[in-house]
């Protein structure tokens, strides 16, 4: 795979099911929010729209991405689902496709969105390259758990000081990874697996479980690192969200393990648990507690609405454990995260007392 | 507190109506009355999002709503300033929409009756969802989630039509409250009942003059879907129906000497302002159709009820992709001949402002104008007059000046 | 016979007379200070005396700016949409997209042909990139405000701001200076800021302004470096006419006339 030119398929969601993008014999391409595209989305959408969709717009306006064999949006929420009715309007000889994408995670839902899968498959197939069958999808969810793993043990040595450039460095290696072909993917992390264990820089900082959504800057990471902050777990859709492991149950059908493998995994705000309800809060909790965190930070992008309506929540159910929660709403870029450098040090202050 | 006031609003319009029968009057008469319900302790109560079948929890004797209902009308009370506040300060940034936020701020304050049951629906919006969420872990309360697939396809009708049987019985299960196949037809027949007077009455308001004026439908289609199922709703449609005939039939506009007709989307301002005034009174525009003031549904078959608001839900203008609510906007300013659409882009709400853009380019290709409000429709502290009227008054010296312009006088 | 045009704005009060063959009389630009009824009287008076008529003759008077209802005897209000559409048609004809920045507001205007208004888009929430903007800005530089026209000239860096708040890009540019900065790459960044922020809310009217006659007018249009910036932004010349702060009083004296011809 790696002689040929690589077929890239666009894809802007944690959600997305790369395996079968992988096995229908594409490579999915992140479209980060990052890069020097003008503002311009604003315009087509709406100035008070997530940042995350305008500066995906923006750079589809500004023509700042690869070359494309199709996109893949999910209906994650309201800004995504409006970027897929703009995208025509702005690159309209682009293939697109919008899948649905459940709120709940139960049977129906996952029997439905399997569907939704295998409507995406047969697209796929139209658009070229090769059908996917049950093997290969089999075949490509399990090459993605491989490097799910290799990010799992790297977050692991993370935790315990032990990777070259700290938080910053695994984030540009996520980047890498929704950017490039699995193989180059699966070899550089390896390698990186293989270097000795040297102390990444921050040893001295505050414990701190980071969550929330679209935070693709390493330099960011640098900054909560010179901030005081270390992170010891994060769970962020730019960062171990896409690459958390697809558990597979043998006896289901493959469409149907990987629609429910998705669903099941670490989830964005978006996604309810109907028999508990605001059931994100507890999970963070339960994530804080078990890396040991002292304090958390939520980092989410402004105007984004399940983040908004839940973080009210967290708050709540971490204070009650004393856990003080740090919330920080940006554009996802450096732009406004630079503000924020004074009130992440007095937290972190706050917390070495 | 609340429950007096709305015995009050009740027992002043059961007075009037005696006095002087309108079709707005009996339309404000019966929200008092499911305020009454909503507020009285002694109904079974579900809180929903826009898109539940209220006309089926009408025939199983729930009183419901979807909550953003409740945040109009504690902004159309002139309430809503307070809650705001409450959920400011219990950590919901202003970022996101009104209605929600008033909600939320009431349950926080315990001006919200506690529910049964809460119904959350994937459709309209992804804020709708979070707040009815939220309220469920306030209420301790079993939720039940409708997913409301973007498309028509058989299966997809399918998929949503096992969810609404689900959700009688989960209903069911919760309240104690059956759903025998007497009540369910009643209900339906009851609902396609004032389907066909609707139909009428939107058919008359598309004449030109309309006898049609904002005060009148005013909150009309928005909130028609909370009577349905009920001899209410049916008695709302006709009076309105028979009122807009006998108008018609006298020569007699909705705005007199109407020379512009708007159509205004989405949802209305709650609170009390001067705009509409002004552009009656200044300009002799009346706002003939609000977006939602439309039947875009099929009759629903009483024998076998379940795929047919399947296929209702699924095709809510709002619903999916922007492409069917523009269609659906297409199809009315031709049907109403709008000269030109208010879009209240509503603070807070991103499937509605999201797609501004194509909403414009849209009726561009009708030669319609589109004036863009930025508005908080629920929040009186954040009106700035000045400027909306500025607006306002730009956009009608455009409609005025172009050429060929109808005049009805 | 003469028409009257009265723009209450925010920073001023601008009057322009014309006679009955539309030719500009006179004109005039007051501040408005804190007393709207003092600086209609002010910029009336103005005129008349530089015309050397008195009340009497004219005819008939329209009103615009935000405090156009405060005008007294006006034969009727309009917007400054209108008003400033029409002035600028006149000034400068076949002028397709206007551009105006006020004290307090920027607009985008789409016209046809004949001066006539075709769709707008307004930015009324935010101060950025206004003349109120633009006098904070100057402040912080210790500069007059009508120094800040020239002051880019030289600059090569490329700065960019990251905060296009009047309130926090102030503190900004006070930092940039402590770090020594140059004024002039300090001013040309903020040029491009305003001009990316301008650049967006023209492009909602007019995607194509690139192909399209653009001119300018309000009293931000007195500042080149802002122009220039605008310009590249645009990619598109932009032509400012010799009295940019009056388009709208001279609009609205135009809408007089109209009003009154038979």
């Amino acid at each position: 795979m790696t002689t040929e030119k690589a077929s890239y398929i666009g894809f802007t969601c944690a959600y997305t099911p790369l395996a079968l993008i992988d096995a229908a014999g594409y490579v999915p391409y992140r479209i980060l929010p990052m890069g020097d595209a003008p503002d311009m989305a604003g315009q087509l959408l709406h100035d008070n729209l997530c940042p995350h969709v305008k500066r995906v717009l923006d750079r589809a306006m500004d023509n700042d991405l690869p070359e494309l064999a199709g996109v893949v949006l999910l209906n994650s929420c309201d800004a995504m689902r409006r970027l897929a009715d703009v995208w025509p309007k702005v690159r309209p000889k682009d293939r697109v496709i919008l899948i649905d994408l459940p709120i709940t995670s139960d049977d129906p839902a996952v029997s439905y969105f399997g569907r939704e899968l295998s409507r995406l498959a047969d697209t796929l197939f139209q658009w070229g390259e090769r059908p996917v069958t049950q093997e290969t999808v089999a075949a490509s969810i399990d090459r993605y758990n491989q490097v799910a793993l290799l990010f799992g043990s790297l977050r692991e040595r993370l935790r315990n000081g032990g990777v070259s450039g700290g938080a910053a460095r695994l984030q540009s290696l996520y980047n890498r990874a929704v950017t490039q072909p699995w193989d180059e993917t699966f070899q550089f992390l390896e390698g990186v697996a293989e270097e000795t264990n040297t102390p990444s820089v921050g040893q001295n900082g505050v414990p701190i479980f980071l969550f929330g959504n679209v935070l693709p800057d390493p330099e960011a990471f640098g900054l909560f690192e010179s901030c005081g902050v270390r992170i010891v777990d994060e769970d962020l859709c730019t960062g171990s969200r896409v690459f958390a492991p697809i558990k597979m149950e043998k006896s289901e059908e493959t469409l149907s393990q990987l629609a429910r493998g998705i669903l099941r995994r670490p989830r964005c705000a978006r996604t309810l648990l109907t028999t508990q309800p605001g059931v994100l809060a507890a999970e963070v909790l339960a994530r804080a507690a078990e890396c040991k965190a002292r304090g958390v930070i939520a980092c989410s992008a402004k105007f984004c609405d399940p983040y908004i309506a839940r973080i009210p929540g967290v708050r709540e159910t971490l204070r009650k454990a004393g856990l003080p929660l740090l919330h920080i709403e940006g554009d996802c870029t450096m732009r406004s995260f630079g503000q924020q450098r004074t009130r992440i040090q007095a937290f972190t202050e706050m917390l070495r007392r | 507190m609340m429950k007096q006031l709305f015995d009050d609003m009740a027992a002043d319009m059961e007075a009037r109506l005696l006095d002087h029968y309108t079709a707005r009057l009996r339309f404000t008469l019966e929200n008092a009355r499911l305020c009454q319900r909503l507020y009285s302790d002694t109904h079974r109560l579900a809180w929903c999002g826009v898109c539940a079948p209220f006309d089926l929890l009408n025939a199983m004797g729930i009183s419901s709503c979807f909550v953003e209902y409740l945040g109009a009308v504690f902004a159309a009370a002139g309430s809503a300033g307070q809650f705001l506040e409450e959920a400011e300060h219990a950590g919901f940034p202003t970022d996101s929409c009104g209605w929600h936020r008033a909600v939320i701020g009431a349950a926080a304050k315990g001006m919200m009756p506690i529910p049964d049951v809460m119904i959350a629906t994937s459709s309209p919006c992804t804020g709708g969802v979070a707040a009815v969420e939220h309220l469920a872990r306030t209420f301790d309360c079993p939720l039940y989630v409708l997913a409301i697939p973007p498309d028509d396809s058989e299966s997809s009708v399918r998929y949503l039509a096992d969810q609404i049987r689900h959700m009688v019985d989960f209903v069911s299960a919760h309240t104690g409250e059956a759903l025998d196949d007497d009540r369910l037809r009643y209900a339906m027949h009851k609902t396609n009942e004032a389907r066909e007077a609707a139909i009428e009455m939107f058919h008359l308001a598309q004449r030109i003059p309309s006898p049609a004026r904002a005060a009148d439908l005013r909150n009309f289609g928005i909130t028609l879907p909370l009577f349905l199922g009920t001899e209410a709703a049916v008695e709302i449609a006709q009076a309105y129906r028979d009122e807009f005939a006998a108008r018609s039939g006298q020569g007699i506009s909705g705005v007199q000497g109407e020379r512009f007709r708007l159509m205004w989307l989405q949802e209305a301002i709650q609170f009390r302002h001067p705009l509409i005034k002004m552009l009656e009174e200044n300009y002799q525009a009346a706002i003939v159709i609000e977006e939602l003031d439309d039947i875009y549904w099929e009759p629903i078959d009483a024998e076998d009820p379940y795929i047919g608001l399947a296929q209702r839900t699924i095709a809510f203008p709002f619903n999916g992709q922007a492409d069917r609510r523009l269609k659906h906007i297409k199809k009315l300013v031709q049907a109403y001949k709008i000269d030109g659409a208010i879009n209240p882009c509503h603070w807070g709400c991103r499937q509605g402002t999201g797609a501004r853009g194509l909403i414009g380019e849209a009726l561009k290709e009708l030669d319609v104008p589109v004036i863009n409000l930025e508005v908080d429709c629920a929040d009186a502290r954040n009106f700035s007059e000045g400027q909306l009227r500025t607006r306002l008054e730009a956009f009608m010296e455009v409609l005025d000046s172009r050429p060929g312009r109808r005049s009805t006088n | 016979m003469y028409y009257l045009g009265v723009d209450l704005g925010s920073l001023s009060c601008d009057a322009v007379l014309l006679d009955h063959e539309g030719k500009i009389m006179a004109a005039s630009v007051v501040p408005t200070g804190a007393r709207n009824r003092e600086a209609i009287a002010r910029a009336t008076q103005e005129v008349l005396e530089m015309a050397r008529i008195s009340e009497a003759e004219i005819k008939a008077t329209i009103s615009t700016g935000y405090g156009r209802d405060r005008v007294e005897g006006r034969l009727a209000a309009v917007t400054e949409i209108t008003c400033h559409a029409r002035g600028a048609h006149a000034l400068l004809p076949g002028t397709q997209v206007l551009i105006d920045i006020g004290g307090q507001d920027s607009k985008a205007i789409r016209m046809d042909g004949g001066g006539r208004v075709l769709e707008f888009a307004m930015n009324d929430k935010c101060a950025a990139g206004t003349g109120r903007f633009l006098e904070a800005m100057a402040r912080a530089l210790q500069v007059d405000i009508g120094e800040l026209c020239e002051l880019d000239l030289g600059a090569s860096k490329n700065l960019t701001l990251s905060s296009m708040c009047t309130v926090f890009a102030e503190s900004e540019v006070v930092s940039l200076i402590a770090d020594g900065v140059e004024v002039n790459e300090i001013v040309a960044g903020l040029n491009r800021a305003i001009a990316s922020r301008i650049a967006a809310l023209v492009k909602r009217i007019a995607p194509d302004v690139a192909g399209l006659k653009v001119a300018m007018s309000g009293g931000v249009a007195h500042n080149h470096g802002v122009v220039r910036a605008l310009s590249s932004a645009l990619n598109t010349e932009i032509s400012v006419p010799q009295q940019p702060d009056t388009v709208g009083a001279l609009g609205a004296a135009l809408v007089a006339r109209e009003r009154m011809l038979p």
